[in-house]
């Protein structure tokens, strides 16, 4: 099986605790022999890098002054889409499955499935509901907006706690069966992922 | 010359354009532009696609005058800022975009037109691995001119980022390749110079009696001098105003100014404080038809711009069979050739533009020959059969030189 997993955090970038759990989720699944590449950002860190079996590929923005983390996020998006391109088109077409690690690159994701028809997960790690109190300015409702996005465009929407699963129930009406509680603290959480990504592998289902 | 060649050269061409308006959104320069272009290298054998934002009572999916239509959600929700609307834009464009590619079972090239819609054109390219071309229209640092807040150098760098992702990149007028070049710093043979034009058919349709038509806005023997356009500082309007007294010493004339702006009301108080509001008419917006007639009906059309990547309004103006004077910058500079197809006069200067109009006015001969030779020239350089058929053959280019390498 061969997984891309896409991160705005990954070490040395360190904003909050994701950066070390994909870090973790990355190396145990090249353990379990799923060929895993990594999609993240750094400011010039760039290139191919590889980290204990770990295809690690690191873009910078292309454009350099921003008004928001909005704005830096969609133009963010491209490069992260061409280098997705680009390990699709060198592994003959075959790409598995794409893991989105809270909504940064969901819009990435979501053309990759309408290009190719590759399944992704959305992983939600934080949503914009709390991280801004419930602000409902149009900065606000824009980032929701891709989260909502990343919630219907997705084949499954992993999340850490029942909590979680509730809270993107309620914000975003999203049926139950798509949302898969995973809880990294858990014994069999290796295992669990593992389930949704062969229930997902190779199904694209739209609609 | 490899098989390759002979296949991209035998199967139909199939460009996708995406543009953030078309017919009937119109916005600025950018949507007609695209319509004529289409519906022009249509004719030329192109398969063309435009992907554009929705319209309200527009369907999604439509064939216009032998081009392909598609019409995508355009992001209806709030958003904090216009350049945020336009990446957020853009992340549906593309995403609609894609799937459309892939039913189509794939495009030959991208066309995008401005940064509007940067984000969806370069991702596009990534995603299929086919050539995006861009054509800069305008770019932030002439519109304001320099650049002087994030918001501003975002946009700038987007447009950068643009150029810098195009195979090649299209400009309307030589004035606009320097000026490109210089902003983004770009190789000069990445650069191609393809004009603007102009459908002098839409002029020859006529609907009413003009005579009667210019009554609206003249008296008979008030001659009519014509000004379309933003009122606004770069397009020079105030110094058309402060050129009226010189200019009504020597000719009786009405001065019609199309559009609007936020010098409207400031312009107005000066012309009151002139003791010329019988001599000047604000017409504000107007719709075609009635600005095809204004056109057809003026005596001479004045473009006193002082900054201009083209000046389209004046092509208009020789379409419709208008004598023009011109401020002698960018676009305009080549538009006009002094004495033949036009009068230029210096820039930001009410004595030399007063000069011009005069000279028009007063001398009928001079004037008609004006006209005949810009009529002329519009059809022979400016006419769309012959910009498309300009565009196809960069297309060709870009793709020969696209068989040559690993993408394809």
């Amino acid at each position: 099986m061969r997984v891309v997993i896409f991160s705005w955090e990954y070490p040395p970038r360190i904003v909050g605790k994701l950066a070390s759990y994909v870090k973790e989720l990355a190396w145990q699944l090249t353990q379990t022999g799923i060929e895993t590449f990594l999609v993240t950002y750094h400011e010039y860190l760039t290139g191919e890098f590889e980290n204990g079996g770990v295809k690690v590929y690191r873009v910078t923005n292309p454009v350099k002054t921003h008004i928001s983390v909005l704005t830096w996020v969609l133009t963010l998006n491209q490069e992260v889409e061409r280098v997705a391109a680009n390990i699709y088109y060198k592994s003959g077409k075959q790409i598995d499955l794409i893991d989105v690690q809270d909504w940064h690159f969901i819009p990435a994701a979501v053309t990759l499935k309408k290009a190719f028809e590759i399944p992704f997960i959305y992983s939600v790690e934080s949503l914009e509901d709390h991280r801004s109190h419930e602000a409902n300015s149009p900065f606000n409702m824009a980032i929701k907006s891709i989260e909502w996005l990343g919630t219907y465009e997705a084949n499954a929407v992993v999340v850490k706690s029942d909590w979680m699963a509730n809270e993107v129930i309620r914000a975003y009406k999203v049926p139950e069966a798509k949302v898969k509680v995973v809880n990294p603290e858990a014994k069999h959480w290796l295992e669990s992922i593992l389930k949704v990504y062969n229930e997902l592998k190779g199904r694209c289902s739209y609609g | 010359m490899s098989l390759k060649d002979v296949v991209v050269m035998v199967d139909q061409l199939r460009v996708m354009m995406l543009t953030w308006e078309f017919p009937p959104r119109v916005i600025g320069g950018i949507s007609p532009h695209v319509y004529y272009l289409s519906k022009n290298l249509a004719k030329e054998g192109v398969k063309v696609y435009v992907v554009t934002c929705d319209f309200p009572g527009t369907p999604d999916h439509e064939i216009v005058d032998g081009a392909e239509v598609f019409r995508i959600d355009s992001y209806k929700n709030p958003s904090p800022d216009f350049a945020s609307w336009v990446y957020l834009m853009n992340m549906n464009m593309q995403k609609e975009a894609a799937a459309i590619v892939k039913s189509l079972g794939g495009v030959d090239i991208f066309h995008a037109h401005d940064w509007l819609v940067a984000n969806a054109g370069i991702g596009l390219k990534h995603v299929f691995r086919r050539p995006l071309l861009a054509t800069i229209h305008s770019t932030e640092i002439g519109r304001r001119n320099g650049l002087h807040s994030d918001y501003e150098r975002m946009i700038h760098e987007t447009e950068a980022w643009l150029t810098y992702e195009a195979w090649r990149v299209i400009c309307c007028s030589n004035y606009m390749v320097s000026h490109v070049k210089w902003a983004f710093n770009l190789p000069e043979d990445k650069l191609v110079m393809i004009p603007n034009g102009v459908d002098v058919k839409e002029y020859e349709r006529s609907t009413v009696d003009l005579n009667q038509f210019r009554r609206r806005f003249a008296l008979p023997e008030e001659k009519i001098v014509l000004y379309v356009g933003r009122l606004v500082y770069e397009k020079g309007i105030q110094v058309l105003i402060s050129a009226i007294p010189k200019i009504l010493e020597k000719v009786n004339a009405k001065f019609v100014i199309v559009g609007n702006g936020y010098m409207k009301e400031p312009l107005w108080e000066k012309v009151k404080h002139m003791g010329l509001a019988h001599k000047v008419l604000f017409t504000g917006f107007v719709d075609d038809e009635t600005l095809r007639n204004l056109q057809k009906c003026a005596d001479v059309s004045v473009v006193p711009s002082l900054f201009e990547p083209f000046g389209i309004v004046a092509l208009e103006a020789m379409a419709a069979k208008s004598p023009v004077v011109v401020s002698d910058t960018g676009g305009l500079s080549e538009l006009v050739e002094h004495d033949l197809t036009g009068v230029k006069v210096y820039p930001d200067n009410p004595d030399s533009l007063a000069w011009g109009i005069t000279r028009v006015l007063l001398d009928e001969a001079y004037a008609n020959k004006l006209r005949e030779n810009a009529y002329r020239m519009v059809v022979e350089k400016y006419n769309w059969e012959k910009i498309s058929r300009q565009t196809k053959s960069v297309y060709e280019r870009v793709l020969s030189e696209y068989s040559r390498t690993f993408w394809a």
